[in-house]
């Protein structure tokens, strides 16, 4: 797992590389958690590269999701593979999370 | 007689040890053979005292004849001969019989028991001799009976003197043998034994003859006297100690020499003992061994001290080695470390810190003041030189040291530490300049290394003990959490069930469960914890209790996934959340109704319209969302089931299982196994599909999620209660 970030203006865009697993969310959570994160006014994760997801990396975005809403910070998800789509389906994720399909669409719905 | 005394009061003493290690039997060799050697042993004394007796009578008798004159010469040679060469024959192989193989290193009390048995012999001897001279000098009788029976006696304690001390030598010259020198021995006993003929046949062995043979004997003694391989294995003191004894053999074999010597050719005597070659050969070993192994104690006096220290060196590195196997604690082995690398060194003084988590203690301490540790520390800290290796074999050329005014002028500092861990440090200070020097060093650096090795290995033991206490408690919660699944499903006639989960580690976080709602309905719940191990195994335990908490109340599946949030939001894990699915079958009304909580979408076959498709329901998992905004994530759904109709169950360990490929089994592939086997009972239904389950990931043993599956089939039997 390979986790790395851009900054453009106001918006942080964290690329996930690899198979999101119990071990590699630990490191995902620490990224989460960094107060800086807090200063940005939107989340992009580029999910091009990510080829699993497990229920541990789900758990960390889950954990997130509330503190970044009440900071009316936005948390879009795109480029996803329709497999990994598949499990935030099926927890139900895909209603309480922005999902889109690329970075043109994401950079839209950030923007409004 | 009071120097005698004086001699045998230590003789008593050594002798319990000494007949200890003669007499004790091998308990291999076992009673048969010790009662033989106790019967030769009593043969070769009455042998020894048999032709002693008989020898010394025929020599008194020739004596006599000697003196009268004219008298006919009685006494015949080869008989004498003969009883000479039985005596010395029966003697030597008592000595050969008492002999005893080495026990030990303890060389000395060999030494002790030479000088006791066959020392004395000699200071016997010389004063028995002094003893026939003054009686001669004050009665002014010159008695040659008397001289001859002084003569005879000194003969007979020769003899002993002899065979004791050749085979106590021949003991200590077999010490560390190898093959060659033990047959090169063997040689050399027979071929001394063998001139023992040159007697019985009254041969002259100054001739020129036995010469050269005779030579060549005496280059064959001076080869083995090489072998002293035990005089190295004596300290300083012991070595003292053999120097003494030696010296008192020394002094025991010129008695002898002088004194036969003195008679040799005498025309006093009937009888030269020193015309027989076995005697002289004999006497030629035992001086030039004693001689050698005098001179070679003597000589290697100055280095013993290194021999010694290198002997204690490898005794401690063998003590350190083991105290592993004999369950020393770290401080035991910190104790030996320090009192060896000492030891070894020589250090004036020393300290040694052991490191506990991020402070520092010092456990030990040598002629050291705690003041001046710190002061040294201090400075070190102000060098930049912590627990690294650090020789300064000159404290004075340095200003930081030299402010110190410490007492010492070398100091070297020896981390003990592994790759991974610093254990402590070792500080060892010399009082003088270029204290420690390579082999010094070289010597510490093993003793070190040992440390590290021994305390690795201790916390290595120590940690697979615990490990092995853990594996027991996770067994135990294996146990527990097993007994949380239901084995056994009520049967009826209406619907049957089958099983099948397993943990991807020894608790898992997959569940499901039944409960008995009335006589017509039941309530079927499947789980999925996130995560794995003991916190999904602890979570669900509480799912669990919150289904059959709640469903004693009988409430629709939506409200009990309401219910279950609102009770796990408060008690589980921010970043956990659990999947989960439950459906209450009504056999009466032909229908069941269930909702879905972010749990794997249901597979079905419908067989009316002969199709199998997964329900594709929304509902977001439990503990996602934490307050009451989850009521809208969740739906109910109400199906009317057919007779034959069979429902599959699971939780994502299946459908995400990988092949050795890494590709997913897929809810494509589960699909398609329903598709072929619907037709079959539940039972075999499910066998099928964990069958090519296993096919499709291998043959590992590690799974990678927990799986659980659960196949339902509703059957068109009779309905008793309609």
């Amino acid at each position: 797992m390979k986790i790395t970030h851009e900054i453009k203006d106001t918006t942080i865009i964290i690329t996930l590389d690899g198979e999101l697993d119990a071990s590699s969310s630990v490191i995902l959570d620490e990224e989460l958690s960094d107060p800086e994160i807090m200063t940005y006014s939107k989340i992009l994760v580029d999910c091009k590269n990510l080829n699993y997801i497990s229920s541990a990396g789900l758990g960390v975005f889950i954990s997130h999701l509330q503190r970044f809403e009440d900071a009316q910070i936005k948390l879009i998800f795109y480029n996803m593979q329709d497999k990994v789509r598949n499990v935030f389906e099926i927890l139900g994720l895909d209603l309480l999370m922005t999902i889109v399909s690329d970075y043109e669409e994401a950079m839209t719905i950030a923007d409004e | 007689m009071a120097k005698e005394r004086f001699f045998f009061l230590p003789y008593k003493l050594i002798k319990p040890q000494a007949s200890h290690i003669l007499s004790q039997p091998k308990s291999s060799t076992g009673f048969r053979n010790m009662l033989y050697r106790t019967n030769a042993k009593s043969l070769f004394v009455t042998a020894a005292i048999v032709s002693w007796s008989l020898l010394l009578a025929n020599v008194l008798l020739a004596a006599e004849s000697m003196r009268q004159e004219g008298a006919v010469k009685l006494s015949i040679p080869y008989i004498n001969n003969l009883l000479i060469v039985v005596f010395i024959l029966s003697v030597f192989a008592y000595q050969r019989q008492s002999a005893d193989n080495l026990k030990g290193i303890d060389f000395i009390s060999y030494l002790w028991n030479l000088f006791a048995k066959a020392g004395i012999a000699a200071y016997l001897s010389v004063a028995l001799f002094l003893g026939y001279r003054m009686v001669v000098n004050y009665t002014d009788v010159d008695s040659p009976l008397l001289l001859h029976m002084v003569y005879q006696v000194n003969f007979g304690l020769l003899v002993l003197f002899l065979a004791k001390a050749f085979y106590i030598w021949r003991q200590l010259l077999l010490y560390h043998k190898n093959r060659f020198l033990q047959i090169a021995w063997d040689w050399y006993e027979l071929l001394l034994f063998a001139t023992l003929l040159l007697t019985l046949l009254n041969f002259n062995y100054t001739s020129y003859i036995f010469l050269p043979l005779l030579v060549l004997i005496g280059c064959y003694t001076l080869f083995l006297c090489t072998n002293l391989k035990w005089v190295a294995y004596l300290t300083f003191n012991k070595k003292g100690r053999s120097l003494v004894l030696l010296s008192a053999i020394l002094l025991g074999c010129y008695i002898f020499a002088n004194f036969f010597y003195g008679f040799a050719d005498s025309p006093q005597l009937v009888i030269d003992y020193a015309d027989v070659a076995f005697l002289l050969l004999a006497m030629l070993f035992v001086c030039t061994y004693t001689l050698a192994a005098f001179l070679v104690a003597l000589f290697s006096l100055p280095t013993s001290s290194v021999f010694e220290q290198k002997s204690e060196d490898l005794l401690n590195f063998q003590r350190l080695s083991q105290s592993i196997q004999q369950g020393q604690s770290e401080k035991q082995v910190y104790d030996m470390l320090f009192d060896s690398t000492i030891k070894a060194s020589d250090a004036s003084a020393a300290w040694f810190e052991k490191m506990k988590k991020e402070d520092v203690e010092i456990t030990h301490m040598l002629t050291i003041e705690q003041e001046q540790v710190e002061r040294i520390r201090h400075l070190l800290l102000a060098y930049n030189i912590q627990n690294i290796d650090y020789i300064n074999n000159n404290l004075d050329r340095n200003p930081g040291f030299r402010d110190l005014t410490l007492p010492w002028k070398s100091l070297i500092i020896l981390p003990i530490k592994s790759k991974k861990h610093l254990f402590g440090v070792l500080y060892l200070l010399k009082d003088i300049e270029q204290g420690f020097d390579r082999e010094t060093v070289n010597v510490l650096r093993t003793f070190t290394n040992q440390t590290i090795l021994t305390i690795e290995n201790l916390r290595l033991v120590s940690e697979s003990l615990q490990n092995e206490r853990y594996k027991e408690e996770l067994k135990i919660a294996s146990v527990v959490q097993d007994s949380l699944i239901p084995k056994t499903f009520p049967s009826d006639s209406w619907f049957e069930i089958a099983t099948h989960s397993r943990a991807a580690k020894e608790v898992g976080g997959d569940f499901y469960d039944f409960l008995q709602l009335s006589e017509s309905r039941i309530a079927i719940i499947i789980g999925d914890v996130s995560g794995k191990g003991i916190s999904a195994a602890f979570h669900m335990a509480q799912m669990k209790g919150i289904f059959h908490g709640l469903m004693q109340q009988d409430m629709p599946p939506s409200e009990f996934m309401k219910q279950a949030n609102s009770a796990l939001s408060r008690c589980l894990e921010k970043t956990s959340f659990i999947t989960s699915a439950l459906y209450i079958i009504d056999y009466r009304m032909k229908g069941f109704m269930f909702a879905r909580a972010g749990h794997c979408h249901t597979l079905y076959y419908n067989s009316m319209m002969d199709d199998t498709f997964y329900f594709q329901t929304d509902g977001l998992g439990l503990g996602i969302i934490r307050d009451k905004s989850y009521n809208n994530h969740v739906r109910e759904m109400y199906y009317d089931y057919n007779p034959t109709d069979v429902m599959v169950i699971y939780t994502d360990g299946i459908v995400e299982a990988r092949s050795p490929t890494n590709e997913e089994y897929s809810e494509e592939r589960l699909r398609y196994m329903l598709t072929q086997t619907y037709h079959l009972e539940a039972e075999d239904i499910k066998c099928a599909i964990i069958n090519d389950l296993e096919e499709f990931t291998g043959s590992t043993d590690n799974l990678y999620d927990d799986q659980t599956l659960l196949v339902i089939k509703f059957k068109a039997t009779t309905q008793p209660n309609e």
